[in-house]
């Protein structure tokens, strides 16, 4: 499934980076240790974090891109970094439980 | 919504419960070598409709009125018992819930079941619907019955005394750095104020917001000091420290805004949201702190739902 | 949403004990951070989250959450389990992820609680 497409359905907002791109499965997490160990290339990672080291997390992982949660919006610092990297930060009022689930619906499963 | 909750606490009763709980233990018994014409008397006598049969303190079978019957209309009254009763009988664990007898008693609509030790298999007591009936509502009435009483007493203190003007004091002191501890002030507050009587919903927000600033107490300072004043309008909920002390508290009240190390965000906190947390929850909120000296944060629930009890 | 069929779908382990299967579980709410949860979580709810300490059995005791569900086969240690049957909360435990355990029960009718309908 394409970055695109869930951008369109799930009417999300892109603050940040390019999101022509496929996404393998998603990722819940808002550990960043959690998410460096277990979060796979090209997840979609669910947050609230919107620290700044997000980004260094996303990319260290090849993440696809990250949604944040409960209407919050990534810090300045985030989205200057997320702009330079080239990570999408998508932003949604939707909590971590519902969004996911509607990714879910849209096919889109957890890592194995 | 009040029928649901009472089917919950029963349903969770057939749970905790054990089939040792409610049975009965003294069991009549007969042996496999009696005649079939002297079950009459002890099942009349004892007003029971079935009874074990045990050879050697081991269950063979299980003999009823209706075995009774029908050797009666069959004249067959001579016959031994153990040649008219269930051979195959199914029986229950002491140990088991009791939800599991209530299961059997469905699956296989008989009137009794006999109740043998896990142990050593051997007959311990009889169980009848109706003994699940009243074990349930002896646990219910004496489960109730304390927290009421509690909660009664708690509840209406407010009308017992004698006072102008009267509040209720509550302290808790909380450790600093220890991360175990954190929870068992805002915990008990909670369980208190329950006992008062008070609407969950007030109880929600108090012990929400007092365990935000207990876990402040735990992540960033060497201790303090919890107590709330319950009067009948209001609770007041004082927090202080002695330090290190908030440098901006404009700043610190900014959602999203930390100064939490790392080991305090790994277990899920410090992403400066208990301060907002606890404006939210709340009525009047006010934060004093000096830095080197401590924090006084002080807040405040309405009670405007607080019934007073006649 | 009965207790038994959450158990199912999350193909999980009980931790705590005899449980009510019937127990009716109308939302679900995650998070690894305890006030994200006491900010949005609901009464009655369950939590799904990979933190395992004693807090989040706090957490769930003051917010009135009565079921919390470790994640990724994490196992808690005892003083986390005597905690929770100290205060009738229930411990689950599935080897799933967040993301697929949300997934599964939302797909399955679970409803969310949303942050921006506070209860206050």
């Amino acid at each position: 499934m394409n970055l695109k497409d869930i951008v369109q359905k799930l009417d999300l907002k892109v603050v940040s980076g390019d999101i022509d791109k496929e996404i393998s499965a998603g990722y819940s997490s808002d550990l960043l240790s959690d998410v460096i160990a277990n979060a796979q290339q090209d997840n979609i990672w669910i947050t609230l974090q919107i620290h700044v080291n997000i980004v260094a997390v996303a990319n260290l992982q090849e993440l696809a891109g990250i949604i944040l949660v409960n209407g919050r919006e990534p810090e300045e610092a985030t989205l200057k970094k997320a702009e330079q990297e080239n990570i999408p930060i998508l932003l949604t009022e939707l909590s971590t439980f519902e969004i996911v689930g509607k990714l879910y619906e849209m096919g889109i499963h957890g890592n194995r | 919504m009040d029928n649901n909750k009472t089917t919950t606490k029963i349903q969770e009763l057939t749970y905790e419960l054990k089939v040792e709980e409610v049975m009965c233990t003294d069991v009549e018994t007969v042996g496999p070598k009696m005649p079939v014409s002297q079950l009459r008397d002890v099942l009349y006598n004892k007003r029971i409709s079935g009874v074990p049969v045990v050879n050697d303190n081991e269950l063979v079978g299980i003999v009823s009125i209706e075995d009774f019957i029908k050797c009666l209309e069959q004249e067959e009254m001579n016959a031994l018992v153990e040649d008219k009763m269930t051979k195959n009988i199914k029986t229950l664990y002491a140990d088991e819930p009791l939800v599991h007898a209530i299961m059997k008693f469905e699956k296989y609509g008989f009137g009794r079941f006999p109740v043998i030790s896990r142990k050593d298999k051997k007959l311990v007591g009889i169980i009848t619907k109706s003994d699940i009936i009243k074990g349930i509502l002896k646990k219910l009435e004496s489960v109730y019955h304390d927290e009421e009483e509690r909660r009664y007493r708690a509840s209406h203190i407010f009308n017992d005394i004698i006072a102008d003007e009267v509040f209720l004091k509550f302290q808790y002191f909380v450790e600093g750095k220890n991360f175990d501890k954190a929870g068992e002030a805002s915990t008990g507050l909670k369980k208190t104020l329950y006992r008062l009587g008070l609407s969950p919903d007030i109880i929600r927000r108090a012990a929400i917001s007092t365990y935000e600033a207990e876990i402040n107490i735990v992540a960033y300072t060497d201790g303090g000091e919890i107590t709330a004043y319950i009067d009948p309008h209001q609770i007041k909920i004082i927090i202080t420290d002695k330090g290190p002390g908030i440098p901006d508290v404009e700043k610190a009240l900014q959602p999203g805004f930390s100064t939490a190390p790392g080991w305090v965000r790994e277990l899920g906190f410090g992403a400066g949201m208990g301060l907002p947390n606890i404006k939210k929850f709340t009525d009047k909120m006010t934060l004093r702190s000096t830095v080197e000296k401590g924090t006084h944060l002080e807040i405040i629930i309405k009670l405007s739902d607080y019934r007073i009890e006649d | 949403m009965k207790l038994i069929e959450i158990k199912k779908i999350l193909e999980a382990e009980v931790l705590t004990g005899e449980y009510n299967p019937e127990t009716e579980i109308e939302i679900g709410c995650s998070s690894d951070l305890m006030s994200e949860i006491l900010a949005f979580g609901k009464p009655g709810s369950i939590l799904l989250t990979s933190l395992t300490n004693i807090q989040v059995i706090n957490t769930a005791n003051v917010s009135d959450i009565k079921v919390v569900c470790f994640v990724m086969g994490k196992i808690p240690d005892e003083n986390i389990i005597n905690l929770a049957r100290k205060n009738d909360v229930i411990v689950f435990i599935t080897k799933l992820t967040t993301f697929e355990s949300c997934g599964r029960l939302y797909k399955n009718g679970l409803k969310s609680c949303s942050y921006f309908d506070l209860d206050k």
